[in-house]
């Protein structure tokens, strides 16, 4: 018989600009580690991480995908399998946040309906090339009922909280299964609200 | 005979030349030899002809009068093909112009000097960085990529696992103890601290692995560690050994790695 070694596998994707630190954000999580030097995401690159929450062992496959328009019609495909996205902006750059409109709707198109949505703004070590303001953020995730943080994967701020969060908003809408009673199957298909109550 | 039709022609071809002729007809011999018409042709013979006439009956006036006459047709005659030559290449320009004007606007205006259609590009076949492969190749060898990177690391924490002794060696049935039997596993001194090198690299293994790992206390940490019982199994792997395990075929129980290959080979999982 094969044996797991994790309850839950819940996979995560990666998206936003080109350069608003995507596989940084993703590096600090899975490794710790930061690098200043820009090397930019050839299609599709994943990492794995395991995190326990409530009590259960859960495998993380995070997807991150390369911001650049020439590389679309690659990481869209991708989509269809997350049960998470992290929309990526950097709070230094004006233009990667008036895209998050186009990156919602290629989530509308390419996505899962159910899937759970995250906005990040990124690079909030720097504020003094800070152009986008903390609430207009807030405003944007408010407007589609999204939960944010602001991030910097370089001085480690909120990044594991982000992806944990996530992955809890995740299990909590993930059917229970409990391995020996196989009739109990406390299904919360679609319960995307279950988090309003407990946050903001 | 043919003057008065020639003449008509040559007045419908072009109107300025009335306004020329009330200079009279003596204007026609100032005028430069492309400008020249049928027209003025007829005026420079009446003027020659009453100049002829002055001379008198002299028979070599005559003669004369006779080669004038002979150049001033062949003069008619050239002026007048050219005239309609050029009134033929006239309306062939114009055509053409209209012709131009109406593919410039179907199309609109190229950049480079190839006429290429629209979302099109042109390639130097000399640049050693110009694009060679298709979206569907780097597509494939993405995923083989990712594929790999799965199977490894997948096959990384059984290693683990194996090292910090999670998974007894002989565990199992037969079919694996026979493989692990024929591999040989030389037991030196030095073997040892290489693999306790590697473990203390690698000392964490995610938990369920089996009895042993259930027993084990488990860290609280987000990597939700299975701590190792602290000491290797009597008769720990190789890497050789280890890898040559891995590959072991599907059927067989290798503990973790029927489910590893099992997934891998599951292309749902990695897209």
């Amino acid at each position: 018989m094969a044996k797991k070694t994790y309850d839950l596998l819940f996979k995560l994707l990666l998206i936003g600009d080109s350069g608003v630190g995507k596989t940084c954000v993703l590096f600090r999580f899975s490794d710790d580690a930061f690098n200043t030097t820009f090397i930019s995401t050839i299609g599709i690159d994943f990492k794995i991480k395991t995190v326990e929450l409530q009590g259960k062992k859960i495998k993380l496959q995070i997807w991150d995908t390369a911001g650049q328009e020439r590389f679309h019609t690659i990481t869209t495909s991708y989509y269809r399998g997350a049960m998470g996205i992290m929309l990526v902006y950097d709070i230094t750059n004006g233009k990667s946040f008036e895209n998050i409109s186009k990156w919602l709707r290629n989530i509308d198109e390419h996505a899962n309906e159910d899937v759970e949505r995250m906005l990040l703004g990124n690079k909030c070590d720097m504020d003094d090339k800070r152009v986008v303001p903390k609430g207009k953020g807030e405003q944007i995730a408010r407007e589609h009922g999204i939960r944010f943080f602001e991030t910097s994967a370089k001085a480690n701020i909120n990044i594991e909280k982000a992806f944990l969060t996530l992955a809890e908003d995740i299990l909590r809408k993930t059917p229970v299964k409990e391995p020996n009673s196989e009739n109990v199957d406390i299904s919360s298909g679609g319960g995307v609200t279950g988090w309003k109550s407990k946050c903001c | 005979m043919e003057e008065p039709r020639v003449r008509e022609e040559e007045e419908d071809e072009d109107e300025e030349e009335d306004g020329e002729d009330e200079a009279g007809p003596e204007g026609a011999l100032g005028k430069s030899a492309l400008q020249l018409t049928a027209e003025d042709v007829y005026d420079i013979s009446y003027v020659v002809g009453r100049e002829l006439m002055a001379l008198g009956s002299d028979p070599r006036v005559t003669q004369l009068q006779f080669k004038i006459v002979r150049v001033l047709e062949l003069l008619e005659a050239l002026v007048s093909e050219g005239g309609l030559e050029a009134e033929a290449l006239r309306l062939e320009r114009d055509s053409l112009r209209q012709e131009v004007r109406a593919l410039r606007g179907e199309a609109p205006p190229a950049g480079g000097q190839v006429d290429l259609g629209p979302d099109k590009m042109v390639v130097d076949l000399t640049d050693p960085n110009r694009p060679r492969f298709t979206l569907q190749e780097l597509k494939e060898v993405l995923q083989e990529r990712n594929a790999l990177k799965a199977q490894l690391l997948l096959a990384q924490e059984e290693l683990r696992c194996y090292q910090s002794g999670l998974i007894p060696p002989r565990e199992g049935p037969g079919g694996r103890q026979e493989k692990e039997a024929a591999v040989p596993r030389p037991r030196s001194a030095d073997h040892r601290k290489g693999e306790r090198t590697i473990m203390k690299k690698l000392p964490r293994c995610p938990g369920r692995l089996g009895q042993g790992c259930k027993a084990a206390s488990r860290r609280p940490g987000v990597e939700g560690t299975c701590v190792g019982q602290g000491h290797l199994p009597p008769r720990p792997p190789t890497l050789g050994s280890t890898m040559r395990r891995m590959s072991c075929t599907q059927g067989q129980p290798c503990s973790q790695l029927g489910a590893v290959k099992g997934k891998t080979k599951d292309k749902k999982i990695w897209y």
